[in-house]
């Protein structure tokens, strides 16, 4: 604290012989009441995770997945970061058998078990 | 650089899970030892080993938090039922106390005149100190709420004035409760209505400092600017805190205090 009195005295003593007009040094950016906002405010993963939503994307995967009828001109689509994902489906609700299998980048496969259709798509992660 | 693709916290490793840990067993087995022996080390020991884990831990989650941003909104969530499920479990906590008063005065038993309150125990009047001690909490229930709207709009002047009125309500709350305490006719040692009255009131003043800490410590990240309109769950948790608290001492005046008297 006493770090912050010496550079706040010699910050003033310096623009008033210069002329500028002193702001205050620690807050620069807050709303007019006082409370920052998340928008001013929100740093790192909250930040990015925040952004994206805004722009209407889900990078981090925060929402419930979108339901897609999983026909070849609606197929799941798959976000990924890299070439190739596993795709576990459940080909009937309630099923406890769960069919596993890798879906690569291109076109899209189908479930060897129920046929549906299901597509990657490569998302790049906000940074 | 490899970054998450989704929006936890995987927490680094730190000490302070296991400072608190020990911390428990040194105050636990120091409070034993100072009944049964009289010395107070280990419960000093404990309790500053607790005080360091507090302030180092909390300091940790505020740096995680505020300045890395690693609480996005499903680890808030995450905090959110954790609170909420830690409530809950002190409020069966107390509910416990309120059985045995129950237990032990709706069917008082011979050896105590067969009446409540006991033969022999001069209650507090409720409409004395008591009944300032309700004005007290449900007045600080309104501070608090104030307050947390105060943030919401982005208020800080206000914010910071109703939080720190709502921390002095708190405060004067346990001054009164420990002059009450020290005036009282009767002690622990008063059979059974000596000691459910003072294992619940007791409890309960415990969680009004617990309650006035937390919300102290509130206040000291709210002049920091640390809390955003839209972000600022270790009020909201010190808040819910708050409110139970509150709400524990209504039941402990209707029941101890106006009831039992």
């Amino acid at each position: 604290m006493a770090g912050r009195l010496l550079l706040r005295a010699c910050t003033r003593t310096l623009q008033l012989r210069s002329g500028v007009v002193a702001r205050p040094l620690h807050r620069a950016m807050v709303t007019e009441r006082g409370i920052p906002t998340d928008e001013e405010q929100a740093t790192g993963l909250e930040r990015r995770a925040l952004q994206a939503l805004k722009q209407g994307k889900d990078p981090y995967s925060i929402l419930k997945p979108q339901q897609y009828a999983g026909t070849k001109e609606d197929p799941h689509i798959v976000p990924c970061i890299g070439t190739k994902r596993i795709v576990g489906c459940l080909c009937e609700e309630d099923n406890t058998a769960i069919v596993w299998f890798w879906l690569h980048e291109g076109e899209a496969q189908r479930c060897p078990s129920c046929g549906s259709h299901y597509k990657l798509v490569h998302h790049e992660l906000p940074h | 650089m490899a970054h998450q693709a989704h929006a936890y916290h995987m927490v680094d490793p730190s000490p302070w899970p296991l400072t608190g840990a020990i911390s428990a067993l040194l105050m636990t087995s120091g409070l034993a030892t100072w009944f049964v022996y009289k010395t107070t080390t280990l419960l000093f020991l404990g309790t500053t080993l607790l005080l360091l884990t507090m302030f180092q831990w909390w300091r940790l989650i505020i740096r995680e938090s505020t300045f890395q941003g690693h609480h996005t909104t499903p680890v808030q969530k995450g905090l959110r039922y954790g609170m909420v499920l830690f409530i809950t479990s002190e409020v069966f906590f107390f509910i416990g106390f309120f059985w045995a008063f129950y237990h032990s005065s709706l069917a008082p038993a011979i050896e105590l005149g067969g009446l409540w309150p006991p033969t022999g125990i001069t209650p507090l009047d409720p409409f004395e100190v008591p009944l300032l001690n309700t004005a007290v909490p449900l007045a600080s229930g309104v501070t608090v709420t104030w307050a947390h709207h105060s943030i919401m709009e982005g208020a800080r002047k206000p914010a910071l004035q109703s939080l720190t009125l709502t921390v002095l309500l708190g405060l004067y709350f346990t001054a009164l409760q420990a002059m009450e305490y020290y005036e009282a006719p009767f002690t622990l040692a008063d059979g059974v209505y000596g000691c459910t009255f003072f294992v619940a009131t007791g409890f309960h003043g415990l969680h009004v400092i617990i309650g006035t800490t937390f919300s102290m410590v509130c206040l000291l990240p709210h002049t920091h600017y640390h809390f955003t309109s839209n972000h600022h769950f270790g009020f909201d948790a010190a808040a819910w805190y708050w409110h139970f608290v509150a709400v524990v001492w209504l039941f402990l005046y209707i029941s101890i205090y106006w009831w039992g008297s």
